[in-house]
């Protein structure tokens, strides 16, 4: 067991082959299902992502709790974050896919996420190359490091995460209902 | 493949698992990671490839960059491997419960654009491009900036989900305005 916990190649496999499988069962490799969720047509995916999210959440404020976690919280600036996401999310809308989605897409069969990836290699290509141009300058506005919301907010940890919960189950009844109308 | 594919539209099957053990299976595999080494995260190592790639041409521009000079791009670590995983996790999955079928597009395609694989790969390479810049302007991906982000209770993990979710939303709207048949 030690063994496998200290070899970060065994650990990778082992994690990313759960995570793969666990995004095409999903059906979050799916590029009709995120599409659907993006056209607010079939909320299937969307409802796996709240799921996932708050089981994450929990799961990790306990890990905290004994001092069991790794963390790696970006220190991207609030600005690049919400242009980056949004460069994203128009290659999401365009085709359904995210970088890990399209690689699961990609070898189960799926050409044009194939191709997709392809493109990944020359938007990684794009981002280097930018990088002094474009990405240092974005970065330095809105730029306050690490930060999280229980220390942003001034309240406690579990205090942040009941209230995002209990957002989720707002949202989760809200997309019930929608279900059942068409 | 079977069928012949001017039969119909093929309507938009049910996923394998519904959704809130996707979900919670999902929600697990990330604590697992968070515990065990790092959250997940998938877009970096398309940089790394791409630096491997660079050092062979102009080893001088990837030392005097900022990014890729750095050792975590020198080197295929956890984040590799991970990835790796990711595409025999997801190839196995679709082999065992028998969904893994050669496709060119997808139904929401078919539906507006009809079977023109041509044009979809045109749009997913372009697609592709703008999926992966965006993730490092970002920081990361669906996976290492909102997935992980939220999770960690990130502060900006908030507006990358705003952008990709408005982006996304906005587009999609612009390229499927047609709904093809969905299995409920």
């Amino acid at each position: 067991m030690n063994m496998i916990l200290e070899n970060p190649i065994i650990l990778g496999l082992i994690i990313g082959a759960l995570f793969g499988a666990a995004l095409f069962l999903s059906g979050l490799a799916n590029p009709d299902k995120i599409i659907g969720t993006l056209r607010l047509k079939d909320l299937h995916a969307m409802r796996v992502i709240i799921v996932f999210l708050v089981i994450g959440m929990i799961g990790v404020m306990l890990l905290e709790r004994y001092g069991l976690e790794h963390l790696g919280i970006k220190s991207t600036g609030l600005l690049s974050a919400l242009v980056g996401g949004a460069f994203l999310g128009v290659g999401f809308g365009l085709t359904g896919y995210c970088p890990g989605t399209g690689l699961a897409c990609a070898i189960t069969g799926r050409i044009d996420a194939l191709i997709t990836v392809l493109g990944m290699f020359v938007g990684a290509y794009v981002y280097i190359r930018l990088y002094h141009g474009l990405v240092v300058p974005l970065d330095k506005i809105w730029d306050y490091g690490k930060i999280r919301w229980p220390e942003t907010l001034g309240i406690q940890h579990s205090v942040t995460i009941a209230i995002l919960v209990v957002l989720a189950i707002i949202c989760l009844i809200m997309t019930r209902c929608k279900k059942k109308a068409e | 493949m079977e069928e012949k594919k001017d039969a119909g539209m093929q309507p938009v099957a049910k996923a394998s698992l519904p959704w809130w053990l996707g979900g919670l299976l999902l929600g697990l595999i990330m604590v697992l990671a968070v515990w065990a080494y790092d959250p997940l995260g998938v877009s970096t190592q398309f940089v790394i490839l791409d630096t491997k790639i660079i050092q062979h041409f102009d080893a001088e521009y990837v030392a005097e960059h900022p990014v890729i000079s750095k050792d975590k791009y020198q080197s295929l670590g956890y984040g590799f491997w991970l990835d790796i995983g990711l595409l025999g996790g997801a190839l196995i999955a679709a082999l065992v419960v028998g969904r893994w079928k050669l496709q060119t597009t997808c139904s929401w395609w078919d539906a507006n654009h009809g079977k023109s694989p041509v044009l979809r790969f045109i749009t997913g390479f372009i697609g592709g491009i703008l999926i992966l810049f965006g993730s490092r302007v970002a920081g990361g991906c669906t996976s290492g900036m909102m997935a992980s982000g939220w999770v960690q209770l990130a502060v900006n993990a908030l507006p990358f989900t705003i952008g990709l979710f408005i982006a996304g939303i906005f587009v999609a709207r612009l390229v499927y305005p047609k709904s093809p048949e969905i299995e409920k």
